[in-house]
Order: C-alpha cells, then sequence, then structure tokens
C-alpha cells in the first residue's frame, strides 16, 4: 500500500503523458458538463421556483425525479439512442467526449435547477411582496429576484462540477473508457484497479481529490469575497 | 374613496370578512385588533399584494406604497435600497438622516438588524410620493427613539404629499397619535369604526371594549 502511494506521488510529479491526457479529457468535459448544466439549470430552476404557472408543480415532481435518475440508465438512454440501431446514429457521437458532456447535462441540469427552485421558492415571496408594495415593475422584481439568487449560483455550480468530475456510470457507457481519448479519471481508476496497477489509480484518485478541492477552495473565496 | 365588499379565505378558515367601506381620500386610518383579526390579510390586499376570493377588484385604483410587517432588505447597500425605489440621491440622504441610518447607507442591508431593517425599508418606502400608504406595524421592531423618527416622518409625508394614510397597529398610542379614525377588527370582522380617540375612550361594543382594557393598559 505504502509502495503504492510512493509510486503514486512519483508519477503525478514526474508528469506521466497517459496520465496528462486523462486530466485534461476529465477537464474538458467536467467543466463543458457543469457550465452547460449552469446554464440551462439556473433559468429553469429560477422559474420553477419563483414564477406560478400552471403544470409548474407536475414540472418539480418531474425535476426532483431526475435528479435522482441512475447514472446507467441515462448512460443506457443515450448508448440506445446514438448505436447503430438508435435513431440518432448518423451523428456519429457514441464514444466521444461530446456524448459524454451531453450524458452529464442531462444529469446534472436537474440537479442544479433542483438547487435553485429550492431557494428561489424561499426567497421569491419576500422580493415579490416588498417589490410589489414598493410599486416596482416586473422587470424590476425580476433583476431583484436574480440579484437574491446569485449567490445560490455557486453552490448550484459546486454540486454540477462534484458530480461531474466524480460521475462514472453515464460517462464509461457512452465513452467507452478508450485509452487517448474518451478514457476520463474514474474510468481509468476502474480500469488500472481492474488490471492491479494501483498506483496510477491512487495517482488519479489524489488528482480527483485535490481538484476538487481546490474548486471547492476558489469558489468558496469568490464567493465569500462578493458577499461583502 | 370606496373600497367594494370582499372576502378572504385561506383553506377552510374565512380570514377576513369586508363589508363596503368609504374612506375619505387624504384621511389618516388606523386599523386595530387583536393578533389573527385580519389587520395584514386587509393591508395586503389593498395594497394589490394579496388577491381576495373570486379575485376581485376592491375598487380603489390607487398609486399605493405597502411597507409589510416583516420588512425585507434587498442585497445591495442600504442606499441602493432606496435608490432602487427612486433614483433620487438628495431624497435619500435626507430620509436615511432622518431615521439616523445615515451612517448605514454604505452597509450591506441583509446585514442591518431588525430596528435598523425596519428604518430602512420605511425611507426605501417614502422615497416615493403616493396617494395611499399602507404601512403595518412600522415601528414593531423600532426602539423608542427610532419609533418616534418614524411617526415624525409619517405625518410629514403625509402632509407634504397629501396622501391617505393607513396603519396597521397595536399600539393604541400610536393610533391616536398618527390617525383620524380608526376601525377595529375581531375575527375578520370589521367591529366598529369612528374617530380613533372616540373609539379607544368609549369603545360600543364588547370586543372592541375587551381590546381596549387589553392593550390600552
Amino acid at each position: 500500500m505504502q509502495t503504492a502511494f510512493e509510486k503514486a506521488i512519483e508519477l503525478i510529479l514526474s508528469g506521466d503523458a497517459e496520465l496528462l491526457n486523462i486530466l485534461g479529457v476529465t477537464a474538458r468535459m467536467s467543466l463543458s458538463s457543469s457550465i452547460i448544466a449552469l446554464l440551462l439549470g439556473v433559468p429553469l430552476g429560477l422559474l420553477l421556483g419563483a414564477v406560478k404557472f400552471r403544470g409548474r408543480g407536475l414540472l418539480i415532481v418531474i425535476n426532483r425525479t431526475l435528479m435522482g435518475m441512475p447514472p446507467v440508465v441515462c448512460g443506457l438512454i443515450f448508448y440506445l439512442f446514438f448505436s447503430g440501431v438508435g435513431p440518432f446514429r448518423s451523428a456519429q457521437l457514441l464514444f466521444t467526449v461530446e456524448i459524454m458532456v451531453l450524458a452529464q447535462v442531462v444529469l446534472i441540469t436537474p440537479i442544479v435547477a433542483g438547487n435553485m427552485e429550492t431557494y428561489a421558492s424561499s426567497v421569491a415571496p419576500a422580493v415579490r411582496e416588498t417589490a410589489r408594495g414598493l410599486g416596482l415593475s416586473g422587470g424590476k422584481t425580476f433583476a431583484l429576484l436574480l440579484n437574491e439568487c446569485v449567490y445560490q449560483v455557486f453552490s448550484a455550480y459546486l454540486l454540477a462540477f462534484a458530480r461531474a468530475i466524480a460521475e462514472v456510470g453515464a460517462v464509461a457507457m457512452v465513452g467507452g473508457a478508450i485509452a487517448w481519448k474518451t478514457n476520463v479519471m474514474t474510468t481509468a481508476i476502474m480500469e488500472y484497479t481492474n488490471k492491479g496497477n494501483f498506483s496510477k489509480g491512487i495517482a488519479l484518485g489524489i488528482i480527483l481529490l485535490a481538484l476538487s478541492f481546490a474548486v471547492n477552495i476558489a469558489l468558496s473565496l469568490l464567493q465569500r469575497r462578493l458577499s461583502k | 374613496m370606496k373600497i367594494r365588499a370582499f372576502t378572504k379565505t385561506y383553506g377552510a378558515r374565512r380570514v377576513l370578512d369586508m363589508p363596503e367601506t368609504e374612506l375619505k381620500a387624504g384621511g389618516a386610518y388606523a386599523v386595530i385588533g387583536a393578533n389573527g383579526s385580519g389587520k395584514s390579510t386587509l393591508a395586503k390586499i389593498l395594497a394589490g399584494v394579496e388577491k381576495t376570493d373570486g379575485k376581485k377588484d376592491v375598487g380603489l385604483g390607487l398609486r399605493t406604497g405597502y411597507m409589510p410587517q416583516k420588512c425585507f432588505a434587498f442585497r445591495m447597500s442600504t442606499k441602493n435600497n432606496l435608490l432602487i425605489n427612486a433614483n433620487e440621491p438628495e431624497r435619500a440622504r435626507e430620509l436615511m438622516s432622518f431615521l439616523a441610518i445615515e451612517h448605514l447607507a454604505g452597509s450591506p442591508a441583509h446585514r442591518l438588524s431588525g430596528g435598523e431593517t425596519a428604518r430602512m425599508a420605511l425611507a426605501r418606502l417614502l422615497m416615493r410620493d403616493y396617494e395611499l400608504l399602507i404601512v403595518d406595524e412600522p415601528t414593531a421592531a423600532m426602539d423608542m427613539e427610532s419609533a418616534v423618527l418614524a411617526e415624525r416622518l409619517l405625518a410629514r409625508y403625509r402632509e407634504k404629499t397629501g396622501c391617505t394614510l393607513i396603519v396597521v397597529t397595536h399600539s393604541l398610542r400610536q393610533a391616536e397619535r398618527l390617525t383620524d379614525e380608526a376601525l377595529f377588527f375581531d375575527s375578520g370582522r370589521l367591529v366598529e369604526r369612528g374617530p380613533t380617540d372616540e373609539i379607544i375612550s368609549s369603545p360600543r361594543f364588547e370586543e372592541t371594549k375587551r381590546f381596549i382594557e387589553l392593550y390600552g393598559a
């Protein structure tokens, strides 16, 4: 165990080419999917949390159901849609980073939307009452609501990124964990462990945790600075 | 000014049964009553924040300003909270100075204390000229000194704008100081109305007497 840790540190310090490639693919996939999920999930969450319309309750239930969707189910659906017998086979996206991003967006967007919906529904009544009491316009009221929710966006992004970087089921199914192409940290850890190459697995595990820690620290600092 | 008759029900509970009522434009009215008597619901409906049963129009159609019982500070500086209502920095400075919160102009409003938030909310409301001004327990969170300032400011605003003022309050002394007429509510019903000092000194109905005894002490 100790030797595996020592080897892992050595690998990280030596800048192993395969390791760097895995890191690059992981960064590309998780940053893209978390940002797209944020762009879709934030307005959707605000709409569900702050605007009253027919069918809102049903949409909230559907979103909450999707929040718990097992990644392998999502991966399976994408696999079937984009495989040789699926309706989207001509797109030829199977086993690419693009389809991994798409699958993750479907998995993560409901989580971001649900997070924003909970927060917006708690703050919207007070914002609406105050704005209406002052006689402010609908546009100004919405801008004020957005302003109230700005800090929650950071929490939503943290959630999205954490889910994206740690996700394994869906990306393994649609990406195929192809070395030098679609292998990301989580799929690579599984692969190395299966092969008995624990040092590479541990090295990736350390990097995964360190990255997650760094993103959390950076966003928390930014959030604290902005809230002053 | 005529308020059309309306009701308000939450679930199975009727919280307000308001008969058709006339108010004098430019008058000052106290809405008094115990907790759960329907005072705040009335204020919210008149302000257009809440809807009546059947979404009936109460028929006021006035430019109305309303300060809720629970004041909310937008996540920005105290000064910007005022400017969000009307972009008049000089008026904002004057109002903050009157309510002794000028030193908090640059502070984040969501970090103010309860009393400071109430003063900020009142100043924010008075940034514009309204035809009808409704304030729900405006000084409940304030200390004595701030409450005096707030009452003075409300009286001055009314004098300057000629607005109709509705004050929802538990304080009979405040009702006497700020208003000419009082409307007493009990369990969602308007029990009696009349000149504020008369309602307080010689109430006609048993419910009003009991309330005056309890809150006038």
